[in-house]
């Protein structure tokens, strides 16, 4: 009986096992297998080679740069646009009757537009001349920046449109967060004298950590996986300033049709981002606190 | 009991869709006449240029219906098309006619990808082939054979504001005809914050580059695509006159996007622009002043490389569909659909007999400008050509930009490209 229990289970899960195995885990081993192999416009047939397509990414200073460049996106996007999302998840917490869900609404339309639509659009935000994102800086006495065309520049401006566009899911997913903390536990804490930021620091924030954690780990995936709005918005230019760690595969894999070196770079990439989110979890993942 | 139920479902299912595709399978064994051909092609500039392709080949549908059925495919700009041609030939099921951008065609080669056309150009009409402006030609041939038919081509030219000239003191009928004149312009044009004085193209600026080589009398890749020159006095010398008009002077943006200059252009946000003849039709339609269109400037000479895309058949697709193949591409190229075509989108007309058509002639006759990229043909070469031409691109790309953002100097820069590509090209 117990058996046929297991069995069943099993079977719940084949078929999405199936699709899993031939969409994901397939590929994923083919491209670990594919990263030995020299297989290029150079050599039409793969090319068995040890690990020297590592040994070359590894030489190469680009891939330095766009490792760079795909940190900087981490480290800036996440705190922004997690404490952005806190922030304005706890104010649209607050009882405001209808108007709340306007405040909701607005809030979560940019997440709602598919990215390559958002990115077309902020491409005429940034536009130095006509674009209206210039136009408002203007008024704040800010010089003409060329968001898009300068090398210093272009970096942040994928990461501002970035942060417009993913803080809303996580904003949404704090919200139910905050939802979920019984009235009674703030009550208590008025009773005793606890109130504004006491109450935020030791009711909501340890509350809502299971809801961080999801969002920290969801936040992290997605900062690696950045790639339409840099497609659309600048291709990786100027000058690589803008190159990611997805972009810079795609060039390998689509564009240079080099097929070993975007499966050494694609190995490389989910190992980093399993690494990483193995860390996460070992560290933070202890401390969340789950109510049962 | 439910069990049963639900395994013969599903095997009815399955037994339901192989009878399904075997008799579809049949169907199309009883139907052989019918030839279907798919064909990719990308449109490099901005414009409803698609819908064009697409009447046009109606056309010809209806000319050859029940025998052979052309299916355009628009597969996006230049880089896309190229991605799809690719990965639809290593999966062994390419697109019977192709159209990519003139410099891949040594990868294309290598690949194995395309067939030689020299014995269906022999089946055409006397002097077909060498009624092609010859340097559109150039990009065509490798060792003596043919691959591939001009069609959508074009050269980069000079766009200038007559009225930002007017407002700048300059008469609004003479664009600069030397370098020298070109930065003395742009420095009376800009206007900071508001006009650049020239905008040179980022996006495709390898191309414009080698253009400026070519005006200084040089060139970057040898015709045969083996030997790399980029580290020239003559390539120094230009990228040292870029420098000094976008980072040293600052009258031209150091960076910018093929597909946003234009609209800079309209919009004033630049007086003079460096562009492809492709855009012509788009800012006829758009801008609101007077603007006019000329050669590049020269330093030694007038000079370009040719640009845009040739038809491609490819090689291995049975006989019968490489002949229909080259039935579309033939029509496609005789004269008056060529005239038909350049009219259409603005691109160069890719024959000369072209030019003595009524439709053509009287579509000059009211737009002169659309003859400036023709007549510049005479000083113009074909583009450089080499394997992996798509990564050529992005290392001349990226020390391009590096230089004048004034990171590196642009004999350091050139030093750089000219190792990496030679080491990718041979």
């Amino acid at each position: 009986m117990k058996r046929l229990e297991h069995l069943k289970c099993y079977g719940y899960i084949l078929p999405g096992l199936f699709f899993m195995g031939i969409f994901t885990f397939i590929p994923v081993f083919m491209s670990a297998y594919l990263s030995l192999f020299k297989w290029n416009v150079n050599y039409p047939e793969p090319h068995f080679t040890w690990f020297s397509n590592y040994v070359e990414v590894f030489k190469a200073p680009l891939f330095w740069l766009v490792l760079r460049n795909n940190l900087i996106y981490t480290f800036t996007t996440i705190p922004i646009s997690m404490s952005l999302a806190l922030f304005l998840a706890i104010l649209i917490n607050q009882k405001m009757g209808w108007i709340r869900s306007i405040y909701r609404g607005c809030l979560f339309y940019p997440t709602m537009i598919p990215m390559v639509a958002a990115a077309m659009l902020w491409v005429w935000i940034f536009n130095p001349g006509l674009g209206i994102f210039n136009y408002y800086l203007g008024f704040l006495g800010v010089p003409k920046i060329e968001w898009l065309y300068d090398m210093r520049y272009a970096l942040i401006a994928i990461i501002i449109m970035s942060i417009w566009k993913n803080f809303g899911y996580y904003m949404l997913i704090f919200l139910a967060g905050l939802q979920g903390i019984p009235n009674h536990y703030y009550e208590a804490a008025a009773i005793e004298g606890a109130t504004g930021w006491k109450q935020f620091r030791y009711i909501t924030f340890p509350m809502l950590a299971p809801a961080t954690l999801f969002v920290f780990v969801v936040a992290i995936i997605s900062s690696f996986q950045v790639f339409d709005q840099v497609f659309v918005m600048t291709q990786g230019g100027p000058g690589d300033r803008t190159n990611v760690l997805v972009f810079y595969i795609y060039q390998h894999a689509f564009r240079f049709w080099d097929l070993g070196m975007g499966s050494t770079l694609t190995t490389l990439f989910i190992s980093g981002l399993l690494v990483a989110i193995w860390l996460v979890f070992r560290v933070l993942g202890r401390r969340v606190y789950y109510e049962v | 009991m439910r069990k049963i139920i639900l395994l013969l479902t599903v095997f009815f299912f399955v037994a339901g869709l192989i009878g399904a595709s075997e008799t579809w399978a049949q169907k199309e064994k009883v139907k052989p006449k019918l030839l279907r051909l798919t064909f990719y092609y990308p449109v490099g500039v901005a414009g409803p240029l698609a819908r064009v392709i697409g009447e046009m080949t109606d056309k010809f549908n209806k000319e050859n219906e029940g025998k052979i059925e052309v299916v355009p495919v628009y597969s996006g700009d230049y880089d896309p098309t190229m991605q799809k041609v690719q990965t639809a030939i290593m999966a062994g099921n390419p697109p019977d006619i192709f159209m990519v951008e003139i410099s891949e065609l040594p990868t294309l080669l290598a690949m194995d990808a395309v067939l030689p056309l020299d014995d269906y150009i022999k089946k055409m009409e006397k002097g077909y082939w060498e009624d092609f402006f010859a340097p559109f030609r150039e990009n065509a041939t490798i060792g003596g054979k043919i691959y591939g038919i001009p069609f959508q081509r074009s050269t980069p030219v000079l766009y200038w504001n007559k009225e930002a000239f007017k407002t700048a003191g300059l008469d609004p009928d003479k664009p600069p005809k030397t370098w020298d004149e070109l930065k003395d312009y742009a420095t009376k044009l800009n206007i900071k914050d508001k006009q650049w004085g020239v905008t040179i193209s980022g996006g495709w600026n390898d191309w414009l580059f080698e253009a400026f080589v070519r005006q200084n009398g040089s060139y970057l890749i040898s015709a045969d695509g083996k030997t790399a020159n980029f580290d020239s006095k003559e390539a120094v010398e230009a990228l040292e006159f870029w420098v000094e008009l976008k980072h040293r002077l600052k009258v031209g943006p150091p960076h910018s996007t093929w597909g946003s200059t234009p609209p800079d252009f309209v919009g004033g946000r630049t007086a003079m622009l460096y562009h492809s003849t492709g855009i012509l039709t788009f800012l006829k339609r758009s801008a609101k002043f007077d603007f006019g269109v000329a050669f590049m400037p020269q330093k030694k000479t007038y000079g370009a490389a040719v640009g845009g895309a040739n038809l491609m058949i490819a090689k291995k697709i049975p006989k019968e569909r490489q002949e229909a193949a080259w039935k579309y591409i033939a029509w496609m190229s005789n004269v008056k659909n060529v005239a038909e075509w350049s009219v259409a989108s603005g691109y160069v007309a890719v024959r000369n007999s072209a030019y003595e058509d009524p439709a053509m002639k009287e579509h000059v006759s009211k737009n002169p400008e659309y003859l400036v990229a023709r007549d510049q043909l005479k000083y113009a070469h074909g583009k450089m050509m080499a394997k992996n031409f798509q990564k050529v691109r992005e290392i001349l790309k990226r020390q391009l930009d590096d230089s004048v953002a004034g990171k590196i100097a642009p004999a350091e820069a050139l030093k750089i490209a000219h190792k990496e590509i030679q080491a990718v090209i041979q």
